[in-house]
């Protein structure tokens, strides 16, 4: 079986690792459709831990690798949108690429553009060239499933569902949606931060901050200006609710009697632990997504100059390891601040400040 | 026969549950065979899946299973399908 999973590496092949437990759809499916549980039992589990160890070698070959070379105008973005066609096989029928016209189909446009905004804001302000850093073509897939009311990151492209229209509308309304799913990438091709956990919750938050900064560098909004929510335009005509998170007040995005109430804590003290939803990354990234916001709002101006500086600085920096916790995190902003703009900075004394007000110590 | 979805995870991270009993139901044989398919390629453990990407617990007369999206087979895919949309 081993034979089968290990896939040779050519040019087109990310350098670094995708998320470890994705087995590739080819080989589930195969699984799935094995009658015999003696036979694909022990078949799966040798296929996970093979997976895991060809990541792990994965992670050990980026490493030692260089660099990899910029793709030819590595500085311009290479769009390619994709519609499922409301079925569930990824990554659908190709539908617009980069030279062609506006489509008549709106989730297209409102995906190129959003991949457009994303891309613009990494390589204008922080000098990166898409999302490995190297010219990565950027694709999306609009039109996934049937009333689909999520949106996710599959290792290789953002995939949007068109929402059921009672709960959520179309996933590729809000801009900053766009930018948190391409944010996952950045971060599986920096960090690789693993999705579970405090870990998984800074993966998260690290979406939603660079999600929201897209937006605001996009509207052109000063930290004051911003409304520091995520999914703004995502419900639907009658939820109660502004959003579906809220960086600047966790826990208040919604209170409505079918979606609940938003349940982000902002500080340690209200850190949940669950067992779901790989422990909780939704709920506890509201505490890393409200010391950004204090961050951000203490030092008043654009976001994403100094605030997401010093975030990027560290998503990309090569010491946040992929297990970190808040503690790890905090300490890496406070050491970034000061590196970049000096210890007796207002920007030092702002991370500081952030990370003790949301219970996070030791920084 | 009790089967039990509940999806947890995705962008928005709001929880569903659903549960439906088949009992007394004409059509039990098929969702007998359907819960079956879908059990049998399901993970013992949770599996890690994509970022934002839908977790499943399948619960079939107290037996537990997981999944997540992408990767669902066709019948994991049905059987959640229809347990979120008729279940209570």
């Amino acid at each position: 079986m081993k034979e089968t999973v290990t896939q040779p590496r050519t040019s087109s092949t990310p350098t670094t690792p995708v998320f470890c437990t994705i087995v590739p759809p080819h080989i589930l499916g195969k699984l799935a459709e094995h009658e015999d549980p003696e036979h694909h039992e022990p078949a799966r589990r040798t296929l996970e831990h093979d997976a895991l160890h060809r990541t792990r070698r994965a992670g050990l070959a980026a490493q030692l690798l260089a660099p990899a070379a910029d793709r030819a105008d590595a500085d311009k973005p290479n769009r390619t949108v994709y519609d499922a066609g409301h079925q569930q096989n990824l990554p659908g029928t190709k539908v617009h690429a980069e030279s062609d016209g506006p489509s008549k189909d709106a989730s297209v446009n409102r995906a190129h553009a959003g991949l457009g905004a994303t891309f613009e804001l990494y390589l204008k302000i922080y000098g990166r060239k898409s999302i490995d850093g190297a010219g990565l073509p950027l694709n999306a897939t609009v039109h996934y499933g049937e009333k689909y009311d999520n949106a996710f990151w599959d290792g290789e492209r953002m995939v949007f569902g068109d929402g059921d229209g009672q709960l959520f509308k179309d996933f590729t309304i809000p801009v900053d949606v766009i930018g948190h799913e391409l944010t996952h990438g950045v971060t599986q091709y920096t960090a690789n931060l693993d999705y579970q956990g405090q870990s998984g919750a800074l993966n998260e938050s690290i979406s939603d901050v660079f999600g929201s900064l897209i937006k605001q560098y996009a509207l052109g909004q000063s930290a004051d200006q911003a409304d520091w929510l995520i999914g703004a335009d995502l419900l639907a005509a009658g939820v109660h609710g502004q959003a579906l998170r809220s960086m600047k007040a966790p826990g208040t995005a919604y209170d409505d009697p079918k979606l609940g109430k938003d349940p982000q804590p902002a500080t340690m003290a209200g850190y949940v632990r669950t067992a779901d939803d790989n422990g909780g990354v939704h709920l506890n990234s509201g505490i890393p997504n409200h010391a950004f916001y204090l961050v951000a709002s203490a030092l008043g101006g654009k976001a994403w100059e100094r605030a997401g500086q010093i975030w990027y600085d560290v998503l990309t920096g090569g010491h946040l390891a992929k297990n970190a916790q808040f503690a790890d995190f905090a300490h890496l902003t406070v050491q970034a601040a000061q590196t970049r703009y000096g210890a007796s900075g207002a920007e030092h004394e702002a991370v500081v400040k952030a990370w003790s007000t949301v219970g996070v110590t030791g920084t | 026969m009790r089967i039990h979805i509940s999806r947890t995870g995705g962008f928005a991270g709001i929880e569903r549950h659903a549960e439906i009993d088949t009992t007394d139901r004409p059509d039990a044989a098929e969702w007998q065979a359907l819960a079956d398919r879908a059990m049998s390629a399901a993970h013992t453990e949770p599996p890690t899946g994509v970022p934002d990407g839908f977790r499943y617990t399948l619960t079939v007369d107290g037996k537990t299973a997981y999944c997540s999206d992408p990767h669902l087979t066709d019948a994991q895919r049905e059987l959640i399908d229809l347990v979120l949309k008729e279940g209570s």
